[in-house]
């Protein structure tokens, strides 16, 4: 997939690319309006990363830009700005997600993947993993073709890895992407342990191999290397 | 002492002091030029005696009148100068021929009198003359510019006082006015202090200086609070860097265990951190009402959900949940419901033990959670001020200041209370 990373905090920016670049990916970055509206003007992406507050004006002006040329790029907005009006003049101009700073890469994947699944849909709704197929619409996970019953949670918690594969994804990322804002009530993520493990379960009695590995007590990597 | 009542009772008592010494003064000014008159009546007496002795040469027959007595009686000569007198007047006669007087004669029938001493010399015999005019009538008199005054005092005394109450009750209004406006004052509102009518200088000052103090005040709050905003705004791109930098370093391969448990605590304290940036803004925007817009909720479901989306947590500490949920609809902003049911459920969890327990009640009046926890009360003044938090917590310390804002913002009320082991929340719908 290609993508366009404009955001002007370097730290950030660097990340981003970093986590997003792989075999198959193409980033490219910008980190101010004119050099984003340019890129945004010449090239086509699967997916724009971008900051509103810019140096030389606004994020929103790209979206608008994008949107007046009839570009079809998935825009996720990562913003600082977490108010309500914000989000809602975002996804109303046409953004596809808006994501509040500051977030996991893995949850910024996840995203990315989602709306690059969406926009790439095609009436095709299935999800390839190897010997996994997972369908997007019904929302059910096949492993050769065996039905595997997961929970809401699961289910969630599978579309997760699959889209940070590789990726080794820490216990904090997990617990706020499965229960949101309100995770900060639990003292330890120790819980997240038994989910993990009753999702490896079902896998593996289905007959898919195990691809979830634990990372030094700080988290979980899906792979099948 | 109000200022009315003290006004009054400085005013009243410095009236009747000098309303007395005007009295007194007018009495001995009276007094004094009536006495100069009945010396002058003296002298004409003394008068019309010379004139007889000078035409007839022999003192006239005494007799009395009028309240006059006259006595003439030898004496040696040259031993008289001539002189007016205080004196007693003896009255001889009952008094019925003056029934007005006689209240002022008693039994004795002594009066106090005016006096003058002469002197005449009748065929070469000396005499001393000694007339006396009664004093009663001028006494009436007196008598009756003393109870004038006395009058006088009295219905001054309650015009001032009548005319205060509804004077200055009227003066006053604008004044009470003000205050009104100031105990109503409220540095979270919109409202500012109205200029009020009056035509008092006094209180169109004092009005003025109201006004642009509490502009003062507002815009210095607003600069603070802008000032949070902006900060809390400035940090989330650090902590977004910090974050982000994190998650790329786990991507490197192989940590030791003391590595991976330092990498641990480095997330859970920027997670932490984030928290708590977050909470601060969210606090701003609602208590500067930013967070607005209604629509129907049903408390109901939303608990349900929220209980749900919670269920691992619960089954991880061993809590004991009991619902006891009652349909409710509301008219509110669903983010803030939400973030409130969050904050007091995240609350009743976290201040848990394991095995503990949880309630929740809903009716058409109030939201009521209770939890098991540390068996003391708190303290329901504290819990709601920022920033204040049990040592072993792990939360922002604003949760609850957030709760009871949005409580404020949604005209809901939230308290406190611990009984039988039970902390409770209750949240009153004030329908």
């Amino acid at each position: 997939m290609k993508i366009l990373i404009i955001e002007d905090e370097k730290g950030l920016r660097e990340s981003i690319e970093e986590y997003f670049m792989e075999a198959g990916n193409i980033c490219e970055t910008a980190s101010n309006y004119a050099e984003a509206i340019s890129k945004v003007n010449l090239y086509r992406y699967d997916c724009i990363l971008l900051d509103i507050t810019l140096p030389g004006g606004s994020g929103i002006e790209i979206l608008k830009n994008l949107k007046e040329n009839n570009y079809t790029d998935g825009v996720l907005i990562i913003s600082a700005k977490n108010s309500l009006d914000d989000r809602l003049e975002g996804l109303d101009l046409g953004a596809d997600d808006y994501l509040v700073k500051p977030f996991h890469l893995s949850e910024l994947r996840a995203r990315v993947s989602a709306i690059i699944r969406r926009k790439t849909f095609n009436g095709n709704n299935l999800l390839l993993f190897n010997e996994i197929t997972i369908d997007l619409l019904a929302k059910t996970v096949k492993a050769h073709n065996q039905l595997i019953k997961l929970t809401r949670k699961e289910y969630a918690l599978l579309l997760y890895f699959i889209a940070n594969k590789g990726k080794v994804v820490s216990k904090n990322a997990i617990a706020e992407h499965l229960w949101g804002d309100g995770i900060d009530m639990a003292n330890n993520f120790d819980f997240i342990y038994s989910h993990i493990k009753n999702l490896r379960k079902k896998m593996v009695e289905a007959g898919s191999n195990d691809y979830i590995q634990a990372a030094y007590g700080m988290g979980y990597k899906f792979t099948d290397e | 002492m109000k200022l009315l009542a003290k006004y009054n009772l400085v005013n009243l008592v410095t009236t009747i002091i000098v309303m007395l010494i005007t009295g007194i003064i007018y009495y001995q000014a009276i007094s004094l030029i009536l006495t100069k008159q009945l010396d002058k009546d003296l002298a004409v007496e003394e008068n019309e005696i010379f004139e007889y002795v000078g035409l007839n040469h022999q003192l006239p027959q005494v007799f009395e009148s009028n309240d006059q007595q006259i006595t003439f009686t030898e004496a040696k000569p040259g031993s008289i100068t001539r002189q007016f007198i205080n004196t007693v007047y003896r009255n001889k006669k009952e008094g019925e021929e003056h029934p007005k007087k006689r209240r002022h004669r008693h039994e004795d029938e002594y009066e106090s009198g005016r006096g003058l001493i002469s002197s005449i010399t009748v065929g070469g015999a000396y005499y001393k003359i000694q007339i006396v005019e009664s004093k009663v009538e001028t006494e009436d008199l007196i008598q009756i510019i003393f109870a004038i005054t006395a009058g006088v005092i009295l219905l001054l005394l309650i015009t001032l006082f009548v005319t205060n109450r509804l004077l200055l009750n009227r003066l006053w209004q604008p004044f009470y006015n003000l205050l009104k406006e100031l105990r109503l004052f409220s540095l979270a509102d919109s409202k500012d202090i109205p200029l009020i009518s009056t035509t008092i200088d006094e209180f169109k000052e004092l009005n003025q200086a109201i006004v642009s103090m509490s502009a003062r005040v507002k815009s210095d709050y607003k600069d603070l609070k802008t000032f949070t905003e902006n900060a809390s705004h400035e940090l989330l791109t650090p902590i977004a860097v910090i974050n982000s930098k994190l998650d790329t370093l786990i991507q490197t391969d192989n940590f030791n265990p003391q590595q991976s448990k330092l990498l641990n605590d480095l997330y859970s304290a920027v997670s932490r951190l984030t928290r708590l940036n977050q909470s601060l803004l969210l606090l701003v925007k609602i208590e500067n009402r930013l967070l607005e817009g209604s629509q129907l909720i049903n408390l109901r479901e939303s608990i349900q959900e929220m209980v749900t989306q919670f269920e691992e947590i619960f089954q991880d500490k061993e809590l004991k949940i009991t619902c006891e949920l009652n349909d409710k609809e509301l008219q509110a902003s669903p983010y803030l419901v939400d973030i409130l049911l969050n904050n007091l459920l995240s609350n009743a969890i976290r201040h848990n033990y394991k095995g503990g327990e949880i309630n929740i009640k809903l009716t058409g009046e109030q939201l009521l959670i209770q939890n098991t926890g540390e068996n003391s009360v708190l303290q329901q003044d504290q819990i709601f001020t920022r920033f204040h938090k049990s040592s072993s917590s792990e939360g922002s310390g604003l949760g609850l200041t957030i709760s009871r804002q949005i409580c404020e913002n949604l005209n809901f009320t939230l308290n406190y209370t611990f009984e039988r082991r039970y902390h409770t929340f209750i949240v009153k719908f004030n329908n």
